[in-house]
């Protein structure tokens, strides 16, 4: 019984090497309705962060129902870090491994960046998907935290940086940085921000280094070593200053933007922060927070930036990840997205693009009383830097910070 | 009475933590400082609506780890005889060896281990995890057996093989029988060690091997509570479900032999 | 018959074999800079070296030894006391300890998730105590989880470490030799003398397994820290976990490299420990 277990194991093991022969040269040749067709019937697995319920609950309820009507694709969610899945591609593509497990991938910023020069995603496919070209703006989805696209990954939304307050608790929230060091000071330890790397405190620590080091513009350029290291000792300084008075005397960090929301939810610290300018209203309506929760910006500026969804090179169903990438930015799935019951997350397409019932449609969707207005938001936003002073930022917050 | 200081404190360490999953699952919007909650359905309502995901995790874990202990099971029954029934030396050296990987942390050879599954194309499926979970359960159940065995002795055996019964006529009607007490033993802890286990399931399994403990990891941490209680709740009661199953089984198969 | 010895062992020996030494020779390897999935490369000592230099990691082994002897000693204390509390009882009330397998069944996730739900400044402790008037605001309550000790750690390692002990030295207990007892209180030893003498001798050696067992889980474990765990210092299995999955490929040796300390450390302790509570039985015997 042991030898047939093992030969077994063997039989598995060898011919699991033998992967079909890279089809990526004919699926980027097919045009996409033999595409859709090719994809029929089969399963596409989605590995994006699982930490928020609520956005689970729509890629589980009204994605997959889609993709099921529409195009008779079985769409898996897998919850799974981008740093994690990342890793993972690195390693199946040093080990080799030409068929892996994940299709199609939510994946931004440095993520995208340390993919691409991997070279663990597939495409260019975004100018083969019909949605692409019909809603939007090829210039505006052309750089991810300053890094070209190049039609390896899709627009699915935009988000921009919002903190968030308790109108209960603190009458009126800071305009701008001055007045947050002021508030942090005058209420110690009501005031915290998740531990870097994680994607919302990594946010922070860029809107204060864009704060304390004269905004963004020079940054763009691509990575300057000198400029960082004349500028970053000020961002440190400022976080010196408010850490005494941070919750727990700054010495320990919430792990995650979650686990800052259950502390922001219980009533230990006094303000949140959120990548996700609907992520208030949706906790409201999730009943988690407290419906007198506001979302607010500072003066010196909001940050933005648009995510997308990529397809490894080793999907195992490259035609079914395109088609899902596309449905994602059809204007139904981006309407669905943008109500705050569902997700609240902004919609990535153009909206002039679109004909006036819809464009009626995405104007009548209220984000609710707690997420701020367009205007407002447009109004301060700041775009991404590239992302290697975020590498840097993260290096040195750990050491001067943190003392690691 | 005596013995209520006992009882106190096996009720606040054990029934307390229980009663306060279960209001927690009836109350997601418990918050400071209400003492008593107001419940809401909302929790079981949302896993009641769309099940899916929570029973393919909960079948997905149930199916791991009954394979394990099937696997364990067979990969010791025979050593556990040898190490029961000989002596030979560097014996306890080679228990002491083969306890190892219930001991060590399972990151130091998990991680190694985790690339080569990469190269063989272990990794990501199934089998894969199977094997891992195997190999840190495994020193469990060969300890019950190897208890079984020195228990039951050889006379048994020497008798049945003097009458003239073959090998596996031998182990199917007179070892097994008695055995079965330890291999229920053994393979309740290794169904809890394997069903409990996260890491090893997530870096082996990598997100494609459906398992309960992924479904409730990220509940913990979040600020929906309600839904994390709730799961943990179906966690509790799906062994000790499971274990009475067991025990019943048990108890009638022994009422059957005796009656025979 | 040493072939015959051999043949049996074999089911087990292949496996042992093919995953775990392979595995651990793998982590061995990468962390001397060998077979790294960028590439075979060289082999170098340089990341040990860089873990001696770096104190954060020092500060990070300290916790963990910490964390996982007073977790293991408290859990072997009260499973001893517990296990003698149930001895005392009569049979019947006896089984009112099936509800330590509670504990047991639990997983670690969820004994860590308790621990938050209870004992974090907004948790119910902090309620109740709100409630009966002894403090009026969230922060008056005892910062129990983030001391920077691991104290919300040893907690939870408790909470599943009490019922295993208690598993374990029940066992013995309750098979214990009445008689034993009965003779030496006829031959006039008090109640404390009849147990250091008679009774704490038998149990050592399921307390010394338990205390083995519970601390090298603690010192490795990875769920509870996980949940629980605070920035700085972090725990060793986390510190792996961060550099293992959120860095990038070319620290891996470096994890590996912890990781072969971890295992060296977690095997020589195992060894240490038995010889030295074989020593201290038979020093005590002396007496």
């Amino acid at each position: 019984m042991r030898v047939t277990f093992f030969l077994s194991l063997l039989f598995l093991a060898l011919t699991a090497g033998c992967s079909d022969a890279p089809q990526e040269e004919s699926v980027l040749q097919q045009d996409y309705a033999s595409l859709e067709k090719a994809a029929r019937g089969t399963e596409v697995r989605w590995h994006m962060w699982g930490g928020s319920a609520q956005i689970n609950q729509w890629v589980d309820t009204y994605v997959a129902g889609e993709m099921k009507r529409l195009y008779d694709i079985n769409v898996v969610r897998v919850p799974m870090d981008a740093p994690v899945f990342v890793n993972k591609l690195l390693t199946e593509k040093a080990a080799n491994k030409n068929t892996g497990t994940m299709d199609l991938l939510w994946i931004n910023g440095e993520n995208f960046k340390n993919s691409m020069q991997a070279g663990v995603l597939f495409g260019p496919f975004t100018d083969r998907l019909p949605n692409f070209a019909a809603w939007y703006d090829p210039q505006k989805a052309a750089h991810d935290f300053g890094y070209p696209v190049d039609g390896f990954e899709a627009p699915y939304g935009r988000a921009q940086f919002v903190f968030e307050f308790d109108t209960a608790r603190t009458a009126t929230p800071p305009a701008d940085m001055a007045e947050l060091a002021e508030w942090i000071k005058a209420n110690p330890g009501r005031f915290t921000y998740p531990q870097p790397p994680d994607f919302t405190g990594s946010a922070f620590l860029r809107q204060i280094f864009y704060a304390t080091t004269g905004g963004h513009e020079q940054y763009m350029d691509g990575i300057n070593p000198e400029l960082y290291a004349k500028n970053a000792p000020q961002t440190f300084a400022w976080l010196s200053d408010i850490k005494p008075y941070l919750w727990q005397e700054g010495r320990t960090y919430p792990k995650d933007a979650a686990a800052l929301d259950t502390l922001f939810a219980r009533g230990e610290i006094d303000m949140g922060m959120s990548y996700h300018p609907a992520h208030a209203q949706m906790k409201i309506l999730e009943k988690t927070y407290p419906d007198t929760v506001r979302t607010f910006v500072l003066a010196e500026g909001a940050i933005f930036n648009t995510h997308f969804t990529a397809i490894p090179f080793n999907a195992p169903n490259k035609a079914g990840a395109m088609v899902l990438a596309n449905f994602l930015m059809s204007p139904e799935a981006q309407l669905s997205k943008f109500r705050p019951e569902n997700w609240g997350d902004l919609h990535a397409l153009e909206v002039q693009k679109l004909d006036v019932a819809q464009r009626e449609a995405f104007d009548a969707v209220d984000l609710g009383e707690a997420t701020l207005d367009a205007g407002t938001l447009s109004a301060v936003a700041v775009p991404e830097i590239p992302s290697e002073y975020l590498e840097l930022l993260e290096r040195d917050w750990d050491k001067f910070i943190l003392g690691h | 009475m005596r013995h209520a200081p006992t009882m106190l404190v096996l009720a606040f360490l054990f029934l307390l933590p229980v009663l306060v999953l279960i209001l927690q699952a009836g109350a997601p919007g418990w918050r400071y400082p209400e003492l008593w909650p107001e419940l809401g359905l909302d929790g079981v309502r949302f896993l009641a609506t769309r099940p899916g995901p929570f029973l393919t995790a909960l079948t997905g874990s149930l199916g791991y780890s009954l394979a394990t202990v099937v696997l364990t099971l067979s990969m010791t029954i025979l050593p556990a005889k040898a190490l029961a029934y000989s002596s030979f030396r560097g014996k306890t050296l080679l228990e002491g060896l083969l306890l190892l990987p219930a001991l060590v942390p399972a990151m130091t050879f998990s991680m190694g281990l985790h690339f080569i599954f990469i190269k063989i194309g272990l990794a990501d499926t199934a089998p894969g995890v199977i094997l891992v979970l195997s190999m840190i359960s495994y020193p469990y159940m060969l300890r019950a057996l190897t208890t079984g065995y020195t228990l039951m002795g050889r006379e048994y055996e020497i008798c049945a093989r003097n009458l003239g019964a073959s090998k596996w006529r031998v182990f199917l009607e007179v070892e097994l029988p008695q055995l079965l007490p330890a291999m229920a033993a053994g393979g309740s802890v290794v169904f809890l060690v394997a069903f409990s286990e996260y890491f090893l399931v997530f870096l082996i399994g990598g997100g494609s091997v459906a398992s309960f403990t992924g479904y409730l990891f990220p509940l913990i941490t979040s600020s929906n509570r309600g839904l994390g209680a709730l799961v943990t709740l179906v966690f509790l009661a799906v062994p000790i479900a499971l274990f009475i199953v067991l025990e019943l089984g048990l108890y009638r198969y022994h009422r059957k032999r005796r009656m025979r | 018959m040493r072939h015959n010895v051999i043949l049996g062992l074999a089911p087990l020996l292949l496996p042992y074999c093919a995953l775990f030494c392979a595995g651990l020779t793998l982590t061995l390897a990468q962390s001397m800079g060998l077979f790294l999935p960028l590439g075979p490369g060289e082999a170098t000592l340089e990341y040990y070296q860089a873990l001696t230099r770096d104190q954060g990691l020092g500060l990070s082994l300290r916790l963990s030894l910490f964390v996982a002897f007073f977790s293991a000693a408290g859990s072997v204390l009260g499973g001893t006391v517990l296990a003698l509390a149930l001895w005392r009882m009569p049979p019947g009330l006896r089984r009112v300890g099936v509800v330590s397998k509670i504990g047991l069944i639990l997983p670690h996730v969820a004994v860590a998730f308790l621990v938050l739900l209870m004992l974090s400044q907004t948790g119910l402790v902090s309620s109740a105590l709100f409630q009966l008037g002894l403090i009026s605001t969230p922060e008056e309550f005892p910062n129990i989880l983030h001391t920077g000790s691991g104290l919300g750690m040893i907690l939870a390692f408790l909470l599943k470490g009490v019922p295993f002990a208690l598993l374990l030295i029940g066992a013995v207990l309750f098979g214990f030799d009445i008689r034993l007892i009965q003779t030496a209180r006829m031959l006039g030893a008090g109640p404390l003398r009849t147990f250091w003498s008679v009774t704490l001798p038998r149990l050592l050696p399921a307390m010394h397994s338990a205390f083995i067992i519970l601390f090298l889980y603690a010192f490795g474990s990875f769920d509870i820290p996980f949940v629980l765990g605070e920035s700085h210092p972090g725990m060793l299995s986390i510190r792996v976990f961060d550099i293992f999955f959120h860095r990038d490929l070319s620290q891996r040796p470096q994890a590996m490299a912890i990781l072969t300390v971890m295992f060296v450390f977690a095997a020589v302790f195992a060894m240490l420990y038995n010889r030295f509570a074989a020593y201290m039985d038979a020093w005590r015997r002396k007496l």
